[in-house]
C-alpha cells in the first residue's frame, strides 16, 4: 500500500481562506479563493509531494466562493463585491455574470445542466445558463440569507438561516432556463425542509450517488440526511457530534465546542471528510455511521476541505477561525493549505453494520 | 481491632486492588486490568488489534494504518494522553496515584459511615481512641506536612512572643520537640486543663496552648518540676496571651498587665502573631474534640464533591467557540475594516 503523505502548499494565500476546489478533470489542479481578493491556481506535482503556484486572479474584494465551470479553465467565483464572475484560468480573462445587492456568499456550477448557481446575502439565487452567457440569468427569493449550498447531480441542496433548508431540483431549474426570463416564478423549492441541527448551518455537501446529503453547525455537529420522501428514507436520518474538545478541568471543564467549517464527500467511496474549528479533519463513514479517522490536528481552525475528482487527492484549508468576539481577525500569515495524499484505502468505508 | 470482614472488604483491600489509570476502574486482579487495557484503551480502531501500551498503539497506527493517534480512547477527559506510558499498574504518576487513594479511602470510610447508620451499629472498635487512631494512620504526608507547618508557625509566634516578653524561651522550646514528633497527641482531648486555682493567671486561658506540650514532654523546664504550669506560664503569658484575649481583660478584674501597652508597633505585631495562633489553636482544639475527623473528612470530601459537580456540569457545561445564530462568521469578517468592501457610487 502506498504510504500516504502530507506536504504543505508553497506559497499560500496571504490571508483566510474561503473554499478549496479540485478540477473535474484532473486531480492535480486545485484552486483556492481567499479573503486577501485573490483566488490561487495550484499544480500538484504528482510523485514529488508539492504543489506549485500557477497563476492567481485578483478580484476588487474578498472572495467568498469558487467553483470550476466545464472544464479545467474555467472557474466561478462569488466575492464580497457582490459580483459573480466566470474566470479564464489559462488567459485570466474575468468576465461578470451577475451583480447581487449583497455579498455573493456560494456559488456552485451543475455540469450535468450547464448550470451556474449563485447565492447572495441578499437572499436570492442566481440562476446563469452558462453555455449561453448572454441569456440574462433568472432570479429566485430566497426566505433567508443562504450560508452553505452544495450540488448533487440532480438537486441543489441551499442552507439558509433560521435553519432553513431549501432544495431545489435541477432538470426543473434548466427547463424553467429553457423556457425564458419571466419564468423564475415557476421555479419552487422542491422540498422545504428545517434543518437537523439547532445551530446555524456551517456547511452542506452532497454525496456524490445523489441519495442525500450532510449539514454541518457552528455547533460541532453534523446531521446526514437523505433526499427520498419517505418515513423509511427520513428515519435513517441521523446527527452526530464532533469537532470538539474537552475543556481543562482548571477552566470549569465541560466541552469546547467548535463549528465544523467544512464537509466534503469522497467521490469514489460516498464517505466524507469534516473540518472543524478546533483544526482537525476527520472521515467518516456515513453508511456504517463510524469515524473512519481523524488526522492529526492544524494548528489553526481548518476553513475547508476537498477531495480531487478521483479521490486520491485531500486539500485542506487551515486558518484562524473566527470566534465569537473578534474584532481584529486576520489570517495573514497564519494560512496554509496542506495536500494529503491518500492510501488506496484510506478512505474506503467497511459498509454498513 | 475488631471483627472484619462480612462482605465488606476493608480499606487495605480495596486499596491493593489493581486499577485502571486511564478510567479509574478497579480490577481483581493486575491481570484483569491488563486486559482491560488492552481491550477498552490500546485496541486498534481499525483493524481491532490490541497493543500493550498507548504508545504501542500510536506506533502501530502510525506504521500499519498511516493514521495518528492523538489520544487514548476511553478514558477520563484529563487521562488521554500519549505522553504517559500506562502498563497495568506501572507508570501511573505519584500524584495520580495518591489521588486515587485519597479517593477510595474517602468513597470507603463514607460508605462505612453510611453502612454504620443505616444498621445502628456502632463503628467497629468505636470506643473513643480507635476510630480516630485509625484515621490518623491514614492521613496523607501532605496533610501531615501541613498540620507541621502550622505548628510550626505557632511555635514561631509564640517564641517570638516569648522573646518579646524576654522570658522563658525555655517553655517554647521545650514544647518543640513534644509537639513536632506527635502534632496531636491523644492527652490533649483527655488532659485537663489547669484547675482554675492556678494562681496567678486566671484570666489567661490561652494557657491551652502549654498542658498539651508538658505532659509528653521530655524534660519538664528545671524548676517547673513541683508545680509545672504555673511557673513557665505568667511570663510567657503576659506578653503571648495578652492580646490574644482582650475581652477577657475588659471582663476580668484582673488589672491589665503593665506589657500591655507597649510601644504600638509590637502590640500591633503580637496581636497579628496572636491572632492567628489564636486561629491555629481554635482550629487544632476543634479539630482535637472530633477526633480530628473535620480535617480528614473535609479536604477530600470537598475534592470528591467538586469532581462529581464538574462531572455533571458538563453536561450543560459547553463553550461554543462561534455561538452566533444568526450571522455567519464570514457575515462578521465581512463587516471588519479589513475586509470591507465599499461599492463604488
Amino acid at each position: 500500500m502506498a504510504p500516504s503523505t502530507q506536504f504543505e502548499v508553497a506559497q499560500p494565500p496571504n490571508d483566510a481562506i474561503s473554499a478549496l476546489v479540485f478540477s473535474p478533470d484532473s486531480p492535480s489542479r486545485l484552486l483556492v479563493s481567499s479573503w486577501d481578493k485573490n483566488v490561487y491556481l495550484y499544480e500538484v506535482v504528482e510523485g514529488a509531494d508539492e504543489a506549485n503556484l500557477v497563476n492567481s486572479y485578483e478580484h476588487r474584494a474578498p472572495v467568498l466562493d469558487v467553483c470550476f465551470g466545464a472544464n479545467r479553465d474555467e472557474a466561478f467565483t462569488a466575492g464580497l463585491d457582490q459580483q459573480v464572475k466566470r474566470i479564464d484560468l489559462a488567459t485570466g480573462e474575468q468576465t461578470v455574470l451577475s451583480k447581487h445587492t449583497e455579498a455573493v456568499r456560494c456559488v456552485v456550477f451543475s455540469p450535468e445542466h450547464s448550470i451556474l448557481i449563485s447565492a447572495s446575502w441578499d437572499n436570492t439565487l442566481h440562476i446563469h445558463n452558462t453555455t449561453s452567457p448572454s441569456q440574462p440569468h433568472l432570479t429566485i427569493q430566497l426566505p433567508g440569507k443562504p450560508h452553505a449550498m452544495a450540488a448533487s447531480p440532480s438537486k441543489v441542496v441551499v442552507a439558509m438561516t433560521a435553519r432553513l433548508v431549501h432544495i431545489y431540483d435541477l432538470p426543473t431549474i434548466a427547463s424553467a432556463l429553457a423556457s425564458g426570463p419571466d419564468s423564475a416564478s415557476s421555479i419552487q423549492p422542491w422540498q422545504q425542509r428545517e434543518s437537523s441541527l439547532k445551530f446555524l448551518t456551517r456547511a452542506v455537501a452532497c454525496m456524490p450517488n445523489d441519495a442525500g446529503y450532510a449539514t454541518s453547525s457552528i455547533e460541532g455537529r453534523v446531521a446526514v440526511e437523505w433526499f427520498e420522501d419517505t418515513a423509511e428514507s427520513q428515519a435513517r436520518k441521523y446527527a452526530f457530534k464532533c469537532h470538539r474538545q474537552a475543556a481543562p478541568e482548571e477552566e470549569g471543564g465541560g466541552d469546547i465546542v467548535y463549528p465544523v467549517n467544512a464537509l466534503t464527500f469522497h467521490p469514489v467511496y460516498g464517505t466524507f471528510a469534516s473540518g472543524g474549528g478546533d483544526g482537525t479533519v476527520a472521515l467518516w463513514d456515513a453508511e456504517a455511521k463510524r469515524r473512519m479517522r481523524q488526522y492529526q490536528k492544524f494548528l489553526d481552525s481548518v476553513a475547508a476541505v476537498a477531495f480531487s475528482q478521483d479521490g486520491k487527492y485531500l486539500a485542506i484549508g487551515v486558518c484562524p477561525g473566527f470566534e465569537t468576539g473578534m474584532e481584529n481577525y486576520s489570517g495573514e500569515g497564519k494560512t496554509k493549505v496542506f495536500l494529503r495524499e491518500l492510501g488506496e484505502t484510506e478512505a474506503k468505508g467497511k459498509g454498513a453494520k | 481491632m475488631g471483627k472484619k470482614k462480612r462482605g465488606h472488604p476493608d480499606v487495605e483491600e480495596i486499596l491493593a486492588r489493581p486499577w485502571c489509570y486511564y478510567c479509574e476502574r478497579d480490577f481483581e486482579d493486575l491481570k484483569l486490568l491488563i486486559s482491560h487495557q488492552k481491550a477498552k484503551h490500546f485496541k486498534c480502531d481499525r483493524c481491532g488489534k490490541r497493543l500493550n501500551t498507548a504508545g504501542g498503539l500510536s506506533v502501530h497506527m502510525n506504521q500499519v494504518h498511516k493514521e495518528s493517534l492523538d489520544k487514548v480512547e476511553n478514558a477520563l477527559p484529563n487521562r488521554q494522553g500519549l505522553d504517559i506510558e500506562i502498563f497495568g499498574m506501572e507508570g501511573v504518576p505519584e500524584d495520580i496515584l495518591q489521588q486515587h487513594q485519597q479517593r477510595i479511602i474517602t468513597n470507603f470510610y463514607t460508605a462505612q459511615a453510611e453502612r454504620h447508620a443505616a444498621t445502628g451499629n456502632p463503628p467497629p472498635g468505636q470506643s473513643g481512641g480507635q476510630g480516630p487512631a485509625k484515621k490518623i494512620k491514614i492521613e496523607t504526608p501532605d496533610e501531615i506536612k501541613k498540620r507541621l507547618a502550622d505548628h510550626r508557625a505557632k511555635v514561631a509566634a509564640q517564641k517570638a512572643a516569648g522573646a518579646n516578653g524576654a522570658v522563658a524561651p525555655l517553655a517554647a522550646d521545650g514544647q518543640s520537640p513534644a509537639q513536632g514528633t506527635s502534632p496531636f497527641p491523644p492527652p490533649q482531648a483527655g488532659f485537663p486543663y489547669p484547675p482554675a486555682g492556678a494562681p496567678g493567671a486566671p484570666p489567661f486561658p490561652p494557657a491551652q496552648t502549654y498542658p498539651p506540650a508538658f505532659p509528653p514532654g521530655p524534660s519538664p523546664p528545671p524548676g517547673a518540676a513541683s508545680a509545672f504550669n504555673l511557673p513557665a506560664r505568667p511570663p510567657s503569658g503576659t506578653a503571648a496571651a495578652l492580646p490574644q484575649r482582650p475581652p477577657y481583660f475588659y471582663n476580668g478584674a484582673g488589672a491589665p498587665p503593665p506589657g500591655f501597652p507597649g510601644s504600638p508597633s509590637t502590640v500591633d505585631e503580637l496581636v497579628a502573631g496572636a491572632a492567628r495562633q489564636g486561629d491555629d489553636i481554635d482550629q487544632l482544639i476543634r479539630m482535637a474534640e472530633k477526633g480530628i475527623r473535620p480535617a480528614k473528612g473535609a479536604t477530600p470530601g470537598e475534592e470528591v464533591g467538586g469532581e462529581k459537580k464538574s462531572k455533571k456540569d458538563k453536561e450543560k457545561n459547553m463553550r461554543m467557540v462561534y455561538a452566533d445564530t444568526e450571522v455567519s462568521p464570514e457575515e462578521k469578517m465581512a463587516l471588519l475594516p479589513r475586509y470591507r468592501f465599499a461599492i463604488e457610487a
